[in-house]
């Protein structure tokens, strides 16, 4: 179809989001999106979720660390960041989302916001709690794995000194 | 503004995570609010140089029946800055509410706790915080959610009627489920908060904090009454 004349087209805002996760996370920018539409949904409604219309545009990710730029229309900025706020898990893998900014541009979010990709995590061998455990770091935070199983406790350099 | 957190080992990050990742959301403190059962070992002080954020001592009073509770407010009193009560059970809101030792009562309407205006009156009266618990907003789906933002709503409107204290916590029991200050905010105001009152629910920790401090202080008489030093007195 034809596109929009400037004036008609849609305003949006870009909210660059933070993405911290326990380092075994292995959900993609589908699954995220998938769970950005349900919390939209769960929390504002099918009226309130059409109205923010969020898009996942940018999504990176590496161990624990990431982000992503979510698009959402101009005036539901507030409605984006509650929705956002309740997103607590990914494919079963708890997430902590903060918002770091908002602009109205992809690149002005990317640059302001974002900076380069996540820094790559490295893998140590720590005493925590007279237990030789192995943890992944991403200096000073240190995620503890204290069960086989993928349990983890976040700590960080200080909890090692 | 603050955030109440669990730590290790009753929650899964340390303090020090805790407050490293309040420090990037922008919070001024954190209290620990470990149930009394299970204490964080940590070093307050080291802590909050290392990130700038404050980092308050509580404790959270987890006890049976209202006898308990009160031997451990006691105990706890003297060393813990926040003292607050693990509610959720008629008879434990009721004897929190009514005890001026006590700082904060936690999550009144959790379980089959339940609350009204008589509860509210005494809570303004004795100066007890009740604690909006943003918690199940944030990670529950569903009925639960639905009941918790409906006890929410009631709790708001008791506290309003009978202007007492409150305070406003996500409890996060690790640092991947704390938020920063503005999403609780916006978070509130989609549940029917002012993003004046989650502000403020937010700010009170950190008065309580203050007040406590200082009273813990041995210059510390009365609120208003404080001993002068040696040197000072004509």
């Amino acid at each position: 179809m034809k596109h929009l004349p400037k004036h008609l087209r849609p305003r949006w805002r870009y909210l660059a989001v933070e993405i911290e996760s326990w380092p075994d996370a292995a959900f993609d920018r589908r699954a995220f999106q998938r769970e950005v539409w349900y919390a939209a949904q769960n929390l504002l409604g099918d009226t309130g979720s059409a109205e923010t219309d969020m898009t996942v545009l940018r999504f990176e990710r590496r161990g624990g660390a990431g982000h992503a730029i979510v698009r959402t229309r101009r005036g539901e900025t507030d409605a984006a960041r509650a929705a956002l706020a309740c997103l607590d898990s990914v494919d079963g893998d708890a997430v902590r989302v903060r918002i770091r900014g908002i602009s109205g541009t992809v690149r002005a979010c990317e640059e302001k916001y974002i900076g380069g990709p996540p820094e790559a995590p490295q893998q140590r061998h720590v005493v925590f709690e007279n237990a030789d455990r192995s943890a992944t770091v991403r200096d000073p935070r240190y995620d503890v794995e204290t069960a086989s199983d993928g349990a983890f406790v976040g700590a960080t350099a200080l909890d090692f000194r | 503004m603050y955030e109440a957190v669990y730590a290790h080992p009753d929650g899964d990050s340390t303090v020090a995570r805790h407050a490293l990742t309040a420090a990037e959301s922008g919070f001024d403190g954190i209290v620990v609010r470990n149930h009394g059962d299970e204490p964080a070992d940590y070093d307050a002080d080291a802590i909050a140089d290392e990130y700038g954020v404050d980092v308050a001592e509580g404790v959270e009073v987890r006890a049976e029946n209202p006898s308990r509770a009160s031997g451990f407010v006691g105990n706890h009193r003297s060393e813990a800055t926040v003292v607050v009560v693990h509610g959720g059970d008629p008879t434990l809101n009721r004897f929190a509410v009514e005890q001026p030792a006590v700082d904060v009562l936690a999550h009144p309407m959790r379980g089959d706790g339940d609350f009204n205006h008589v509860l509210a009156n005494e809570a303004a009266a004795n100066g007890v915080r009740v604690a909006y618990s943003l918690g199940p907003v944030l990670r529950a789906s569903g009925g639960s959610r639905v009941r918790a933002i409906k006890q929410l709503r009631k709790l708001r409107e008791l506290l309003e009627d009978a202007d007492a204290p409150f305070v406003v916590t996500a409890g996060p029991v690790s640092h991947l489920q704390q938020r920063a200050p503005r999403e609780l905010v916006a978070v509130g105001e989609a549940v029917g908060f002012d993003a004046e009152t989650i502000r403020e629910g937010l700010a009170e920790w950190g008065r309580l904090v203050e007040r406590n401090r200082e009273r813990r202080r041995d210059s510390f008489v009365e609120p208003g009454v404080t001993v002068e030093s040696e040197e000072e007195r004509p």
